[in-house]
């Protein structure tokens, strides 16, 4: 191999752009973006509901596309943009989904909500005014136990007309 | 009084521009959700310290083994880790948790780790704290534990077999509880009836809410105090502390909970005792503040379940004209490997003894049993759910087999609304309903007139079309009392909540409640009734997210649980406000020399009724009392600071004839569904659902109509995928998302809403209690499954939970489900 | 959650990745991760060495061929099939990759770990298979080319083996495709899946989730009877657990293959 080839690490420096704020830390190669974003830089709006990549409260736009951050390591992050729920309001201004999702109480313990705000976003970025049956696909990735889904499909449906 | 009134199907979107009468029944928007919407919430892994550890726990791979010995010292060499407990520390610096039962249920020792023996796959058996969590997961994999496997008991029909494993030795026996309920006079109604339709078996499956946060803790020990604060998600600290003081030998002051926000409980978060005694624990062996937080797998595999339950021998009494006269059961219930909250779940069933009918003879052999599985706790519509479920079955079953409409029969069986408060055998009195509108109405939303014509459609399609309704109660505001039917010995009864409402020195009017929200908006509807009693807008009303111990403001039976916030909790707010009130207006009084009933308070002033000019700001009031009172009469008696607890009027049941009110409210639902089943392959789909609730006065109707559509939303879960099979060793099947399938937004029926509101004339606020739902919809759809497949054999539907391929075998062989289904006519 | 401990790297060509692969034993290719990472957290694998192939644009096209051959890469994406004009040529492709999973998944998720982790409930291999794919396979030593069909050998085995991998997916030109299948809900877990083709030459049903790998039927005809008595003469042997017993999953393929044949011959013209 050439001097310049990649060689296996068992952690690394990374540099990760999250919510406009660059980041760098060095991670163990094992680590789970989730725990390198709830655990290292302490953003502990995005959550973990499963082992298994089932639940999508981990749900974050990585480089503009909806990803379970869970599913990833933070160590393929190196070099992106992340974004999170903590990233949408501006300061204190709530996004207009936000607003939906109170106005339509679309959340109850609010575990689920983070992801399902990222998953809405990237759909409504995508696709302004989607269908029921769009929005439903859309967060489909998204476990509620609280809802049964009917006010977070409502909420994202009035802030798109 | 009892009145009901239709409410709009829709909630309307709070318009606060808009003036109203009061904030009670409006939509207000919810105080939690600005900091939920971003990411704001503290839930309990969000909380850090520092140089904390993370706790490992190492888990049983057998359902059943004697533990030879267990060696943590590869684990101890690990760089990083902290230390390690095992099953041995903890028989020696622990006694067994307090059991409810009597023996053989009160002689079974459960601790916080397994001590002797493992008695389910999951169970913890020693626990290892480390620097990182990956770190304290790779010590765990180190700690060698030798078993000696055991044959598990993974049926609780064979559980008091005399080949059976013994899962207890002390107790010698797998039996929990058992007893005989014997109300009206079963062998006289089988004399009368025309007919006496007898069912051999039916299953209520395990499963659970799995609320989307698992559970956990930070735990941290203080040296000089010897107190723990625990940083956590147990939703009903009270218990929790109950249990845990007399087993760590100290005393209940010594334990401090705290929760802030809380992903989901449902149940499934009251039996956290022994985690929590084990990180107690090792907070205090390490000096270190210690971290737990359960993964996915670990609660499916071990956490809570519901009780899983088998009804045998059924028999019902029915006359010609569709009356049924009552029925017989024998049910035997599984609680899984230890007691804890059981035997509970042998009494809670008999708040709906006759579920929503009229029925008045009625007998029930109970038994619970352990067997080698994951304990249970209660899980939302506790006990009620399966007991409900047998009422409703019974009602489809014997209309299908003596050619009744199962709308008429509900309707002439069902309480009829004249008849409230109306008094069941067993002693309880329902409050108010009106069980036939709500099925009308529900009939209504799914178009019932028209389901003729929808079921000819879908047989031109190939599928077979069925309907079905769910009719239950959600039973609230529990007069624990019921638990000496179980346990004579046992010191409890009634029920209380407390809640705190001060005026503080600046103004502020702040709330603290007693109780454990997890997303029942407790801090918005507390405000509202703050806000109607003082005169003031919600949004000046600060309620303290979650709960502290520290707070001091809560009392024996607080928590968030069984149905009961709108009652007791909102009861205490009430009475809080109330005397805040009172004070507010002596005191306004004796600054404005006048009487206090010369007071008024509105607009966030006290003024004088004759002349509102003249009026305080309560700033004003705040400010004097607290730091500027020379002057102010010695006998003066105001503290604007009122602590109130609401004891619901309960009497102590009863005991010899198990009888006595054992819940204050029964709120009602009724639910409709309508399935369309693939005959070639089982696969079925909801195409239309209605959900009818009535809890008497809506404080917050958006928030009321939430709880409905997630108790919807989760008995379709159960009734459709929602499962906890295990094979015959002893494993769980389905410990993940994968294969316990939750509803997802495309597996949701279109859901329609109805309310009516039958006013509670028992309860502060004319309210009920709700959010548990009966399982509505865990009945509709088995009711609706078993319409469809009326054609195909007529199969009876005889689980709970109907995952395709069982329907499929219903295709299959119809006969086999209808083998233990008989008939006897006069 | 948490991972066994493991070293990463990030080569930026496919010669390098396939310079890493042979030079740590143990390592193995990460694609979206949608599967490996899952597993890893399950600690029921445990690889030495994580070859991130995200870097590798050589991967990532597709193609359309004058004739009509779709190509794609290994770490094309199912959201990029799905978008993908020139994958519209064969539309049962972005029609499957719909159905798997959900968005996030299918964000990450790439045809090639799809196929290469082999997983009997997947939807691409039994698909790939019916639609007569030729994967290409590179080596330190050089690249060759699988039929689909043999492409699948054991549990979780793939003819990509050690130190290889998986470059490109070609399907040939086509439209008469039928896929059908029960899933635990609504785009859930395959309980059985069965693919169908029309295409090449003699009609193919593919069965998934019944064995280790795909399993071929060649009915002769693409008459229902014809294609259910080949389903039934295959003597199939699925395994049974808490979704489905052996003689549900059997019935379902059944059931299944004439589904995915109907759909098949309603697309011939
Ligand atoms: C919640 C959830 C639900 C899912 N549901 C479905 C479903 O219904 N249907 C379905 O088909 N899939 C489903 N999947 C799996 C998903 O499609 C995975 O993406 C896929 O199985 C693996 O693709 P990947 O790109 O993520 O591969 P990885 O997980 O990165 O890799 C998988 C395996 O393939 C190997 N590999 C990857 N690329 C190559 C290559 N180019 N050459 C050689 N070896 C390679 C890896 O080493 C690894 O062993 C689901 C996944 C999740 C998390
Ligand atoms: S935590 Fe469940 S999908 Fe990521
Ligand atoms: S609001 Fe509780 S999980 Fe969605």
């Amino acid at each position: 191999m050439e001097a310049s080839a990649a060689t296996a690490v068992r952690s690394k420096t990374i540099t990760v752009e999250v919510n406009g704020v660059e980041y760098e830390r060095e991670v163990e190669a094992r680590r789970l973006l989730i725990h390198f974003l709830r655990d290292d830089l302490d953003l502990t709006g995005s959550h973990i509901g499963c082992d298994t990549g089932n639940c999508g409260a981990c749900s974050v736009l990585y480089d503009g596309l909806v990803v379970k951050s869970c599913m990833m390591l933070a160590v393929q992050a190196d070099g992106a943009k992340v974004e999170t729920v903590e990233g949408l309001a501006d300061g204190n201004e709530l996004t207009d989904l936000q607003r939906s999702f109170t106005a339509h109480h679309a959340l109850q313990c609010g575990y689920c909500t983070p992801g399902m705000l990222m998953s809405a976003t990237a759909l409504l970025r995508e696709k302004p005014h989607p269908t029921e049956d769009e929005i439903r696909k859309a967060i489909q990735g998204n476990l509620c136990r609280c809802t049964g889904y009917v006010n977070i499909v409502e909420a994202i449906r009035a802030v798109s007309q | 009084m009892t009145e009901t009134t239709v409410a709009p199907p829709k909630p309307v979107v709070a318009e606060p521009d808009k003036p109203q009468k009061g904030w009670a029944g409006q939509n207000v928007p919810r105080k939690e959700d600005k900091r939920l919407l971003q990411g704001a919430g503290v839930f309990f892994d969000d909380v850090k310290r520092h140089g904390m550890g993370y706790v490992h726990f190492v888990r049983s791979p057998y359902a059943h083994a004697r533990i030879r010995s267990v060696d943590v010292s590869k684990a101890l060499e690990l760089d990083g880790v902290y230390g390690t407990l095992t099953g041995d520390e903890v028989a020696i610096l622990t006694d067994p948790f307090f059991e409810l039962s009597v023996p053989p249920g009160a002689d079974m020792k459960d601790y916080a780790l397994a001590v002797g023996k493992a008695r389910f796959v999951g169970e913890p058996v020693a626990a290892v704290v480390a620097a990182t969590r990956d770190l304290a997961r790779d010590a765990a994999e180190l700690v060698e534990v030798d078993y000696d496997p055991l044959p598990p008991l993974v049926d609780a029909r064979v559980a008091e077999d005399g080949g059976a494993p013994i899962l207890h030795e002390e107790a010698g026996s797998n039996v929990v509880w058992e007893g005989t309920f014997d109300w009206g006079d079963f062998e006289g109604a089988v004399a009368e009836a025309d007919h006496v339709v007898k069912i051999k078996e039916l299953h209520f499956d395990r499963f659970s809410s799995t609320p989307l946060e698992c559970s956990g803790c930070l735990v941290e020990y203080n040296r000089g105090t010897g107190q723990w604060t625990m940083y956590c998600n147990h939703q009903m600290p009270g218990v929790g502390a109950i249990w845990m003081a007399p087993a760590m030998r100290v005393g209940i002051d010594k334990l401090r909970f705290v929760t802030q926000d809380i992903g989901g409980g449902f149940g499934n978060k009251i039996c956290l005792h022994p985690y929590f005694v084990a990180c107690c624990l090792l907070a205090r062996k390490l000096n270190r503040a210690v971290q737990w937080t359960e993964w996915r797998t670990d609660q499916h595999t071990a956490n809570a379940h519901g009780n899983e339950r088998w009804f045998q021998e059924i028999e019902v009494p029915v006359n010609a004209d569709g009356t049924m006269l009552g029925f017989k059961v024998k049910a035997v219930d599984d609680c899984g490997a230890f007691p804890r909250y059981e035997p509970l779940g042998c009494i809670i069933w008999a708040q709906v003894t006759p579920g929503c009918y009229r029925w008045r003879n009625i007998r029930v052999d109970f038994t619970q049993v352990v067997t080698n599985k994951s304990p249970v706790s209660p899980n939302r519509g506790y006990s009620r759910m399966q007991h409900l479920w047998l009422t409703e079955r019974i009602i489809d079953i014997v209309a299908a087999e003596l050619g009744l409409d199962p709308v008429q029969v509900r309707k002439q069986n069902y309480v009829k609304h004249e008849e409230f408060p109306y008094e069941t055998p067993n002693g309880c009195i329902y409050d108010s309903g009106d069980y036939a509108r709500c099925l009308d109405i529900a009939l209504d939303l799914i178009g019932y007139p028209s389901l003729e014509e929808k079921r000819v459609d879908a047989e031109s399609r190939g599928k077979l079309l069925g309907v079905g309704i769910g009719s239950t109660l959600d039973s609230g505001t529990n007069n624990f009392g019921q638990s000496m039917i179980l346990n004579p010995e046992l010191q409890f009864s009634g029920n209380n909540e407390v809640a705190t409402v001060k005026l503080d020195i600046f103004g502020e009017i702040v709330v603290t409640l007693g109780t454990v929200p997890q997303g029942q908006g407790h801090e918005t509807t507390a405000a509202q009734v703050v806000a109607d009693i003082l005169g003031c807008s919600p949004d000046d009303v600060h309620v303290r997210a979650g709960h502290d111990t520290y707070w001091n403001s809560h009392a024996g039976f607080s928590g968030t649980y069984a149905s009961q916030f709108a009652v007791t909790g909102l009861g205490a707010v009430k009475g809080a406000t109330d005397m805040l009130a009172g004070e507010m207006k002596k005191l306004a009084s004796v600054v404005l020399g006048c009487t206090p009933d010369d007071i008024e308070l509105a607009g966030g002033m006290a003024r004088m009724k004759a002349n509102p000019e003249v009026a305080l700001p309560f700033m004003a009031l705040g400010a004097i009392l607290n730091a500027n009172n020379a002057g102010l009469p010695q006998d003066l008696d105001v503290t604007l600071n009122c602590r109130y607890v609401y004891r619901p009027p309960f009497e102590k049941p009863d005991l010899e004839r198990k009888y006595g009110n054992l819940t204050l409210t029964y709120a009602s639902q009724v639910h409709a569904c309508v399935v369309e089943v693939d005959p070639d392959t089982g696969v079925y789909e909801l195409v239309d659902y209605a959900a009818v609730d009535d809890c008497g006065n809506r404080i917050h109707p958006q928030i009321v109509e939430g709880q409905v559509h997630g108790a919807t939303a989760q008995a379709i879960g159960a009734a459709t995928h929602e499962t906890f099979p295990y094979d015959e060793d002893g494993n769980l099947l389905t410990p993940n998302f994968y294969d316990y399938h939750v509803p997802h937004a495309l597996d949701m029926p279109p859901l329609k809403t109805g309310f009516i509101e039958s006013e509670s004339p028992f309860t502060p606020l004319g309210a009920k209690g709700m959010g548990e739902g009966g399982g509505a919809g865990i009945h509709a759809v088995c009711a609706a499954l078993q319409d469809a497949l009326r054609t195909r054999g007529s199969p009876i539907v005889t689980d709970s939970c109907n995952p395709y391929h069982r329907v499929w075998s219903l295709l299959q062989d119809p006969a086999a489900s209808r083998a233990g289904i008989e008939i006897s006519s006069r | 959650m948490l991972l066994p401990e493991v070293e990463y790297a990030r080569p930026s060509s496919v010669q390098e990745a396939l310079g890493l692969l042979s030079e740590y034993e143990g390592a193995r290719p990460l694609a979206g991760g949608q599967t490996l990472v899952n597993v890893m957290k399950a600690r029921a694998a445990a690889p030495d060495v994580l070859v991130d192939l995200q870097d590798l644009d050589e991967l990532k096209g597709i193609d359309l061929g004058a004739d009509g051959t779709v190509t794609l890469g290994a770490m094309v994406t199912y959201s990029d099939v799905i978008g993908s004009a020139e994958a519209r040529a064969r539309p049962i492709l972005g029609e499957v990759c719909a159905q798997i999973a959900d968005v996030q998944v299918r964000n990450r998720g790439t045809v090639g770990g799809n196929i290469c982790s082999n997983d009997p409930t997947n939807h691409l291999p039994p698909l790939l298979v019916a639609l007569g794919a030729t994967m290409t396979i590179r080596a330190a030593g050089g690249e060759r080319t699988v039929p689909a069909e043999q492409f699948f050998v054991g549990v979780y085995q793939t003819a990509a083996g050690p130190g290889e991998l998986l470059t490109t997916i070609s399907i040939p030109a086509g439209k008469a495709d039928g896929f059908a299948a029960v899933t635990i809900g609504k785009d859930g877990t395959c309980i059985v899946n069965v693919a169908a083709s029309l295409d090449g030459g003699s009609p193919c049903v593919v069965v998934g989730c019944v064995d280790a790998v795909p399993i071929v039927l060649r009915p002769g005809t693409d008459d229902e009877d014809a294609v259910r008595s080949a389903v039934r003469g295959a003597n199939l042997q699925p395994p049974s657990d808490v979704h489905a017993s052996a003689d549900y999953r059997r019935h379902l393929a059944e059931v299944l293959a004439a589904r995915a044949i109907r759909q098949a011959q309603g697309r011939r013209n």
